[in-house]
């Protein structure tokens, strides 16, 4: 390994800063906070991920949009993307830009930010329209069309829009 | 690699993986659109979850997790006989799922302190999630009881038929006594069917349920050790061939199931054995 090619740990987290959440492609994996360890051992890169939901059907899409990443990055020979559940994933990982680009994207961040305790998990009955800003919004369900979002219905707009479950 | 640690694994993953073919079989026939949408995606996060304890099984064994779920024949499968029973009307759906999200809940407190760093990191993601499938069940359980006479009346007789199958999830595991000794297993299964049994039957109490829904002898199953050393279903008296018969919950733990398995076996399996080693 030449000095020229050494891979820094900050270039490896630029380069995923650029891969979309699949199913929120406005939102990278670091915004979301999914990027767990990462390790650089000479042409070798290692990389963690953190799944939001243990069932989320985007990851094998996700890791091999890490690998693609990574591998591109001059001089990396080597990549292993892992998953793990240690540390869990919890809201408080999305960065405050990452809850400013869901809300674009017309999906409520979940609450107020902050660490969500097992025994606080639950849907806020007041949910923020992300289009109109009202609060006068009613849950209709609190599963939807991926794992990781709840339905809700804005009073003041009638949209309907997604909310990020808090977990 | 442990073998009871894989065979405690074994179990929760089938568990999960049969139900999460139940609940799948709501998507496009649930009473209400909803619905259709809660069942789907409950059932898409128990499949998540049979897939990453599939996955631990895999690191230990070096089996290929759809090979561990989808490869085996209806015998090897662990799961209680509360999941591979067919969904009924809506209220046995409910009931189901209600006592399965409840003793899931239970269980996966319990072994959240298994000695297996990897399975118990897995299980404080789990439990997260599952609060979102209590706070369903409580709510439509609520619902059905104090609705109209005959949601309710359907809603008892589910209840009623559901729960020796319930019990029949703290039937003891393969080499249960040996993951508790190799620190797998943090507490008995027959210590978690007793907690089980008393919260809910003081959550039917409560609904005003009359006492015949969770008095029956086989739903107060306890289970024995038999004269191979292999525990058992029964009343406690050693009488084995009668005590089995008391219970409809045993076996499931040992791959003995109901004739609901068969099909649904059949089904869940038919892609993996009609086109093998295929991806997409």
């Amino acid at each position: 390994m030449s000095v020229s090619t050494r891979i820094t740990h900050r270039e490896v987290l630029q380069a995923l800063s650029a891969v979309p959440d699949p199913e929120i492609p406005a939102v990278s994996i670091t915004e979301m906070g999914m990027v767990g360890p990462i390790r650089v051992e000479g042409d070798r890169v290692e990389v963690t991920i953190l799944p939001t939901f243990t069932g989320c059907p985007a990851i094998d899409v996700i890791r091999s949009d890490v690998d693609a990443a990574v591998s591109a990055l001059q001089g990396v020979e080597d990549v292993v993307v892992n998953l793990s559940f240690e540390p869990p994933w919890t809201v408080d990982r999305i960065t405050p830009e990452g809850r400013a680009k869901l809300k674009d994207f017309g999906l409520a961040p979940p609450g107020p930010g902050g660490p969500v305790l097992i025994t606080e998990i639950g849907l806020p009955k007041v949910a923020e329209c992300p289009f109109c800003g009202s609060r006068d919004t009613v849950n209709e369900n609190p599963f939807g069309p991926t794992p990781c979002r709840a339905l809700y219905y804005c009073r003041s707009c009638r949209n309907p829009f997604e909310q990020f479950k808090p977990i | 690699m442990s073998e009871s640690l894989v065979a405690v694994m074994t179990a929760l993953a089938d568990d999960e993986l049969v139900l999460g073919h139940r609940h799948s079989e709501w998507t496009g026939f649930a009473p209400h659109l909803e619905e259709d949408v809660a069942f789907s995606s409950i059932a898409q996060d128990e499949i998540g979850h049979a897939t990453a304890f599939y996955r631990l099984i895999g690191d230990l064994t070096g089996t290929d997790a759809d090979q561990i779920a989808l490869g085996r024949e209806p015998n090897q499968y662990r799961n209680a006989t509360l999941c591979e029973q067919p969904n009924g009307d809506w209220a046995y759906t409910l009931a189901r799922h209600w006592l399965y999200d409840h003793a899931d809940d239970l269980r996966l407190e319990a072994l959240e302190k298994t000695a297996h760093a990897p399975l118990s990191a897995l299980i404080t993601k789990i439990r997260r999630e599952e609060r979102y499938h209590l706070i369903h069940a409580d709510t439509w359980l609520k619902r059905v009881a104090h609705g109209p006479v005959e949601g309710r009346n359907r809603l008892v007789a589910a209840v009623t038929d559901a729960l020796p199958h319930a019990v029949g999830l703290f039937e003891p595991y393969e080499l249960e006594e040996q993951a508790i000794d190799e620190g797998w297993l943090p507490v008995a299964s027959k210590d978690l069917a007793e907690k089980f049994f008393d919260a809910m039957t003081e959550a039917l109490d409560r609904l005003g349920f009359p006492a015949e829904t969770h008095s029956r002898p086989d739903q107060r199953a306890e289970f024995v050790a038999s004269s191979s050393g292999d525990l058992i279903a029964g009343e406690g008296d050693g009488a084995i061939g009668e005590a089995e018969s008391a219970s409809a919950a045993a076996g499931g733990r040992r791959g003995q199931h109901t004739a609901a398995f068969d099909s649904l076996w059949e089904e869940m399996t038919a892609q993996f054995r009609a086109h093998p080693g295929a991806t997409w």
